[in-house]
């Protein structure tokens, strides 16, 4: 009984091309049942409209697309297995959905195609599909996009929680975006005159570090405006697994920022979140600094 | 004397600490022992009251919400010519000083060393929250920890039969018991333990709520006391203990994350058992205890409605974590400092007042523990030495191939 219980559990299975245990098989159908469950546990928060349950399918689609991304950068199934898993369960997908109606995923599910084509098909024209999906995000993205009088942070912990919110807000409004596209200018520069080829794996450090540099520099960035980062960083981590507490602390200063825009208090102070997030950032550029310096090395 | 010593190959310095531990340990339970909490004067106390008046007709009612086990226990209290309170610490007092003995023996069992082993001893006596659950609160913990001991003393001797009935026994006393039980699972895909000893849970269970349905609580009533249990102290995410709520918000969303906690937990727990159970390890002491040291922390971490007391079960598996592997002295120190806090949180004020460190400070640090364990558990699964080759990594050896291609074209 044992000996076909153990068995049963690797026991390898065909569907066409696709094989699968049955380890797999059982945890996709608990996984995606807990995942539904916990959807329907916080969604009488808000009024559940069409957009809404269309945000939750897109949740379960996204964190399939995500989990043939890591199949990609990795090629193991069981990482890409269990990418699918956590984020089929993953805390602030849930509460931007099911929970607070905000729908991000939307747009984010664009960026996620697009980088998914842009390493599908890099190299080759194909990959200027994967940037126009990612611009038809960020146009979406803009559209919802609400610049606040009041404030310069709306929610998330960026860099105004350290140096003051309240302050200069129509000058810093300006200020802070024309900064934000010199900086972005100046790294497209550096790549260009220094002859980086864009690999797939500097592909993803570059996409987390944009889905961190944004926010924490572009003003009125709602409390939401870190889920993009948050499902770059499980995937940074499953390509890089000593990079684990990337997401883990992303995720929390994601759901740190959640509470206290719901809630209207947090736990923690937000500064501290600004620092992390400052902390996380200065990790993932040095990863990309270090992956170039290497490959020149290697030219050399 | 000679004689003795000889025999159990001991020295005087030996002989001396073991005294001397022991007398400290009985002082400070002695000092702490007139201590009458809430819990006591609410629950126990009334409960004793109720069952010398109605006798074992009480276990008849619904005013208790613990297992049955444990009434029992009351009931035997009741009967005794003595102050209840007194009867009832002695007997808790006795079980942390059979559970240190056991810990002691784990400890030797482990590493072999004597030394070790009693220094091991000494430490559970003197450890606060262990001394403060049975001497000073009044609480009961020790009962199932001490289940829990002797089930990993018997698992540490492969005999996974007894181990599984001291396991059962600490589920018939303590849900918590289930903080570990992933692990449990993780030794059956390695062998280690046969599915029909996983009947001992609800068999014992069932066994132990058998009087009290003689009595004529209704059966199903004594099957959903856990359930009941759980649906109590419902007012807070988190009741004093640092997990993840004491970061989010423990008095937001109570309804809604109390249902989607639940259901995150689990489902991170099957994420980590598909992510263990993919591959066969060596078993060793030392990953056992890592093992369950790891989920000991881990589901307090995510579960709503976590008590003050819910981090005992991983602070005495620090002890024998770092007991086995020196390196990690600090994980017992931070873990049970963190435990500590939560208790006195509740012992000292009640909840009127917030603590010196705030709890969400508490929780990161948690959190940090929860980490290291972790890697350290990772660790020892990606350890080549450590794995066992299953029949059918042959027939996968074409995924490893399409890996390493992967890989190049990375």
């Amino acid at each position: 009984m044992d000996e076909f219980l153990r068995g049963l559990l690797i026991k390898k299975w065909k569907l066409g091309s696709l094989e699968f245990t049955f380890l797999d098989a059982l945890l996709a159908i608990c996984i995606t049942g807990t995942g539904v469950m916990m959807r329907i546990a916080v969604k009488g928060y808000t009024v559940t409209d069409n957009q809404k349950i269309g945000a939750m399918l897109i949740d379960f689609i996204l964190a399939f697309f995500c989990g043939g991304l890591v199949y990609d950068y990795t090629g193991h199934r069981n990482k890409a297995f269990l990418t699918y898993s956590i984020l089929v369960i993953y805390p602030t997908m849930i509460a931007n959905s099911a929970l607070w109606g905000r729908n991000s995923v939307y747009s984010v599910f664009f960026f996620f195609v697009g980088l998914y084509y842009f390493v599908k098909h890099i190299g080759t024209r194909g990959k200027w599909w994967g940037l126009l999906a990612i611009a038809a995000g960020a146009a979406r993205a803009g559209i919802q996009f609400r610049l606040s009088d009041k404030r310069l942070t709306l929610g998330w912990p960026n860099f105004y929680e350290i140096i003051g919110k309240e302050a200069f807000v129509e000058l810093f409004n300006q200020v802070s975006v024309l900064c934000l596209l010199g900086l972005l200018l100046t790294m497209a520069y550096v790549f260009v005159k220094r002859q980086v080829e864009i690999t797939k794996d500097l592909a993803l450090r570059l996409f987390l570090f944009l889905a961190l540099l944004i926010p924490y520099l572009a003003p009125s960035m709602p409390a939401w405006a870190g889920l993009t980062a948050d499902i770059a960083a499980l995937v940074y981590c499953m390509r890089w697994p000593e990079k684990f507490y990337v997401p883990m602390l992303h995720l929390i200063v994601s759901y740190s920022a959640y509470a206290y825009v719901i809630n209207g208090e947090t736990k923690l102070p937000m500064a501290l979140y600004s620092v992390i997030l400052l902390l996380l950032m200065m990790d993932t550029g040095a990863g990309i600094y270090r992956e170039i310096a290497e490959r020149k090395q290697d030219c050399i | 004397m000679k004689r003795i010593l000889e025999k159990y190959q001991l020295d005087r310095a030996d002989v001396l600490y073991l005294l001397v531990i022991t007398m400290i340990g009985l002082a400070i339970r002695g000092i702490l022992r007139v201590v009458t909490t809430v819990d006591w004067t609410t629950y126990w106390d009334p409960w004793i009251m109720d069952l010398k008046e109605m006798g074992f007709s009480y276990l008849a009612t619904d005013r208790y919400d613990y297992a049955p086990s444990f009434v029992y226990i009351l009931w035997v209290i009741s009967k005794l010519p003595i102050n209840p309170m007194t009867s009832y610490k002695t007997l808790h007092i006795v079980l942390d000083f059979v559970a240190a003995a056991v810990m002691g023996k784990l400890v030797s069992e482990s590493t072999g060393s004597k030394t070790k082993s009693f220094i091991a001893y000494g430490a559970m006596l003197l450890v606060p929250t262990i001394w403060a659950d049975s001497a000073l609160w009044a609480q009961c913990d020790i009962i199932f920890m001490l289940f829990i001991l002797l089930s990993f003393y018997y698992l540490f001797r492969e005999m996974p039969n007894r181990a599984m009935i001291f396991y059962g026994l600490a589920f018939a006393f303590k849900l918590q018991s289930l903080f570990i039980f992933p692990f449990l699972v993780i030794l059956w895909v390695n062998k280690k333990i046969k599915i029909q000893h996983f009947l001992w849970i609800p068999g014992l269970y069932l066994i132990s709520i058998i009087p009290a349905w003689i009595a004529g609580r209704p059966l199903i009533e004594l099957i959903n006391i856990y359930m009941a249990q759980g649906m109590q102290d419902v007012w807070s995410l988190s009741i004093k203990w640092a997990n993840i709520y004491q970061i989010i918000g423990n008095q937001y969303f109570l309804l809604e994350y109390a249902e989607a906690g639940t259901w995150l937990i689990l489902g991170i727990l099957m994420c980590v058992m598909f992510a263990m159970a993919q591959k066969r390890y060596r078993i060793t002491k030392e990953f056992i205890v890592q093992m369950a040291l790891f989920f000991a922390i881990l589901t307090p971490f995510f579960l709503p409605h976590m008590h003050e007391r819910y981090g005992c079960l991983a602070d005495i598996l620090a002890i024998l974590y770092a007991m086995m592997n020196r390196r990690r002295f600090y994980i017992p120190l931070l873990q049970i400092l963190i435990s500590f806090n939560s208790y006195m949180a509740y012992l000292s004020h009640l909840g009127d007042q917030e603590p010196a460190i705030y709890y969400g400070v508490w929780a990161l640090a948690e959190l940090g523990l929860l980490i290291v364990v972790g890697a350290d558990v990772w660790r020892y699964m990606m350890d080549k030495d450590n794995r066992i080759l299953l029949k059918e990594t042959a027939v996968s050896g074409g995924v490893s191939q399409s890996r390493r291609a992967a890989r190049r074209g990375g």
